[in-house]
């Protein structure tokens, strides 16, 4: 073999490119950490600003009927815009109104506005702004909204207006005088594509921040105060949203980089002995066991019953959550919500008595496996892969008491699709918005694969009807509580579990969860009440 | 220099994967305009809006006309609308664009220099210390996948020294301009670039050593020494150079796959490039934003397949004649 291994010493070079590419990287290296050193003594004395941080970033453009139709988009379009009326972290607080009546004869309500509120762009506020934003959500409608609830809006003066309802309405504050922003007359007036408006006008609200900047690509947005909102300047100047990835934010938190964000049960104990503070939601979510009431054997009230009794809901907080959740309650209802009913059927975990049922229901044991006419139990449940350790359980549980489970894991819109054709036996299902009870509505008789679809109780539907229209809070506080009962005696649904969500801030700003949730419930402790120097009244 | 029958086949592989594009949404089951769309449209869609989209992608015609009428809107570089983003998916990915670029761009100029002078050096001295150490170094760190030296990177310099930034590829609202602004976003890219790096060169320093090794044996290289002509010279300039044609091809095919390559490590870092665009469109089913990014890869990979062509005669002449 040929080899070229000999050397002239004399013109051997001494700059060799691997020692230069080596330096060029140091050098590289260096700079970056130069940069660092710079930027954390640098640092100028800055307007006091507060940063919260999740790891999605971009919620879409803050104007009403821009932002995504997710939580997080209102609230960043919150901060812009008010509403009539708003909550604190107990109950309703005057905001753009000042004072209000209910006249039941009319079905209508008169609300006092402030005379003291301007539009960013310094443009008075008054009762005819209030009159066009509920004229123009007729035609187009607002995402959050049930636009036909408000049937008419009539100035009275300006600065008082009256709203005409189609039809008593219990949650109007909660879902309407509380969540509709208000958009202004003289710039809206000419919008035809509210989808399309991201004009810098579509941003003007009279809400105590402005947008300074929003970016897409980065998911960042950056808040300045309105120094003129009536309820004085902001106390902090500015705030940032940014985006983190989630593995990242607690490291983030830790090192002071970000003021707030949302954080997995499994750090809490790390944020706390770092300095922070959590604060926790209350309950507003919870994952269901969905079954198939109009398909044998699971149309038997009984056997329903006789699957609550076989799952041990305690145990799987415990072993699938980790602990870091509520049992459920059979009503749907949290029992740390002001609705529930400490009387609701709670079906103790209790083996033999879920036997007992399925014996009473002509069911045999046979090698372990109840069977009726020759037939082995089986039944099929469905779930999107998140619930996998849920189901395992679940499964796991059934099989115990002689019910034998064909448990799959499909694609979340496949098992959605499933669910809404009735083509399943059993499937798990997360939902929100268990503030107001309007929502039982919508997750009992509504229509879709999130509603257990259950019009078969004339009494439990007459019932879901009159607490909607019901406009005295005791009466509606006790239909609420016999919905609870009958629902979870009939138990179309079994709710399993309400996860526990937190979220780790430095104490800077007060945050705190909003009574039922922001506006039409949103479980996120970012109140723009948190971030005035004045609080209302 | 570059023959007709070379653009020809360029035209005909663009368009093959139009036609894909058009295909694919089309022989998916159910609504076309949801496949099109993305479910997301189906909240938001008004009948008014219905007809207008119909009318629009000639849904209502046959096939032929709505593949013309496929072709004529994206000749007006109209790539559809994003209901997720509520913007164009055009405008979407073009403001992820330039930071997959920049990402990209960085990390194939040093890993392939890189590669090629660590290759040349290492070919020129191989079986020597430096070389074995180098070989099995480079090997052991490109058998990793990138997203892993990502994140190893990251709770190393950035969560634990804390000297590197978390996530991002700016510092939101730091007020930086001009040449801190430009240190900022260096400051942001040197991580993952540093991963990337680590897991490509690998690549193209094995290549180029490879021929390298293969270059040194030949004749003319004892001829260049008895010439008398320097060590750096002969390295450089007639072994090296040879060296270059498949590393060059190599490169050329990387950026359009790296485009999408990037995915983990933009996930890692949370860095607004199209791989973590790619990656939200498939969490929210956002069908005209996944195929605007395959659209715009699959041009990506026959514009640098194009530059590969070209660069070839420039660096390798005997390609020019071999046409």
């Amino acid at each position: 073999m040929f080899q070229v291994r000999y050397k002239i010493p004399h013109l051997k070079t001494r700059i060799s490119p691997l020692k230069v590419s080596l330096a060029l990287l140091t050098l590289a290296l260096l700079c970056c950490l130069l940069v660092t050193a710079c930027s954390k003594t640098g640092q100028p004395l800055e307007p006091v600003s507060y940063t919260v941080a999740d790891s999605t970033g971009d919620w879409g453009y803050p104007s009403p009927y821009t932002h995504y139709g997710r939580g997080p988009g209102y609230v960043r379009m919150s901060f812009l815009f008010d509403t009539l009326v708003w909550k604190d972290a107990s109950d309703f607080v005057p905001a753009l109104a000042k004072e209000w009546e209910y006249i039941s004869a009319e079905n209508a309500y008169i609300f006092k506005l402030r005379d003291d509120v301007t539009w960013h762009d310094g443009v008075e506020f008054t009762a005819e702004d209030v009159v066009f934003t509920f004229n123009y959500t007729k035609e187009h409608p607002f995402q959050w909204v049930d636009s036909s609830i408000v049937e008419s809006a009539e100035a009275i003066d300006e600065y008082t207006v009256k709203l005409y309802l189609s039809k008593p309405y219990a949650p109007f504050f909660q879902d309407v005088a509380g969540t509709q922003p208000m958009i202004p007359q003289h710039i809206w007036q000419n919008v035809e594509e509210p989808e399309k408006f991201t004009t810098a006008e579509a941003i003007i609200g009279t809400g105590p921040y402005t947008l300074a900047d929003y970016s897409k690509e980065h998911g960042s947005y950056l808040y300045k105060a309105y120094d003129d909102y009536y309820l004085g300047k902001p106390s902090v100047d500015e705030i940032k949203f940014v985006k983190i990835s989630a593995e990242m934010i607690p490291a983030a938190l830790k090192g002071g980089s970000i003021d707030a964000a949302d954080i997995p049960p499994e750090v809490v104990s790390e944020m706390e002995e770092a300095g922070l503070t959590i604060i926790t939601a209350p309950y507003s979510w919870n994952a269901k066991l969905t079954i198939n009431h109009q398909k044998e054997p699971l149309s038997s009230k009984q056997f329903r019953q006789a699957l609550a009794y076989a799952i041990d809901r305690e145990a799987l907080v415990q072993i699938t959550q980790r602990g870091h959740a509520l049992a459920g309650s059979p009503g749907m209802i949290p029992p740390t919500s002001a609705w529930y009913n400490p009387d609701t059927p709670q079906y103790e975990y209790d083996q033999a008595r879920s036997k007992q049922l399925l014996e009473g229901l002509g069911y045999e044991m046979k090698d372990g496996y109840f069977t009726k006419g020759g037939e082995e139990l089986e039944l099929e449940l469905i779930a999107p892969a998140d619930y996998k350790e849920v189901g395992q359980f679940i499964k796991q549980q059934l099989e115990a008491v002689g019910i034998k489970i064909d448990f799959r894991t499909l694609e979340e819109k496949t098992v959605d699709a499933k669910v809404e054709a009735w083509d399943f036996d059993l499937s798990i299902y997360g939902h929100g918005g268990l503030y107001d009870p309007s929502m039982l509505n919508k997750v009992i008789i509504g229509k879709g694969f999130i509603s257990a679809r259950y019009t078969s109780n004339e009494t439990l539907n007459e019932l879901l009807e009159n607490q909607i229209t019901e406009m005295d809070q005791g009466k509606r506080v006790n239909i609420v509580r016999q919905i609870q009962e009958l629902y979870a005696e009939d138990l179309p649904a079994l709710t399993l579990y309400y996860p526990n969500w937190y979220w780790a801030h430095d104490g800077s700003v007060e945050l705190f969860y909003t009574n039922n949730g922001i506006a039409f419930g949103i479980p996120i402790p970012l109140n723009k009440l948190a971030f005035m120097q004045y609080k209302p009244m | 220099m570059f023959s007709i029958r070379n653009l020809a086949l360029y035209l005909i592989a663009m368009f093959i994967i139009l036609t894909l594009n058009f295909l694919l949404p089309r022989m998916m089951p159910g609504d076309p305009l949801m496949a099109i769309y993305g479910e997301e449209a189906l909240v938001q869609m008004t009948p008014a809006l219905k007809a207008e989209l119909v009318e629009r992608f000639a849904l209502d015609q046959p096939w032929w006309q709505q593949f013309a009428a496929y072709l004529s809107t994206l000749f007006t570089g109209d790539l559809g609308y994003s209901y997720y983003y509520n913007a164009p998916a055009l405008e979407v990915i073009l403001g992820r664009l330039p930071w997959t670029l920049l990402l990209v761009g960085t990390t194939l100029i040093i890993s392939t220099f890189g590669g090629i002078i660590l290759g040349i050096e290492s070919g020129w001295r191989r079986s020597s210390l430096q070389d074995k150490s180098l070989l099995t170094g480079l090997m052991v760190l490109g058998g990793f996948p990138d997203f892993f030296l990502g994140i190893l990177l990251l709770i190393g310099f950035g969560v634990t020294w804390a000297i590197f930034p978390l996530a991002g590829a700016i510092t939101p609202y730091s007020g930086f301009t001009g040449a801190a602004l430009v240190l900022d976003v260096l400051h942001h890219l040197f991580l993952p670039v540093t991963a990337l790096i680590l897991c490509h060169v690998g690549a193209s320093y094995l290549l180029t050593r490879n021929t390298m090794v293969t270059v040194l044996k030949e004749p003319y290289m004892l001829t260049a020494r008895a010439k008398g002509l320097s060590n750096l010279v002969m390295r450089y300039r007639h072994a090296g150079r040879n060296a270059l044609l498949p590393v060059i091809t190599r490169t050329g095919i990387q950026l359009g796959r790296m485009i999408t390559g990037v995915l983990f490590v933009e996930i890692v870092f949370a860095y607004p490039g199209l791989g973590y665009l790619t990656y939200e469109a498939l969490l929210a089913r956002d069908y005209p934003v996944l195929q605007g990014v395959l659209l715009i890869v699959a041009v990506f990979v026959l514009i640098a397949n194009f530059l590969v062509d070209l660069s070839y005669s420039k660096i390798d002449p005997r390609i020019r004649y071999a046409h």
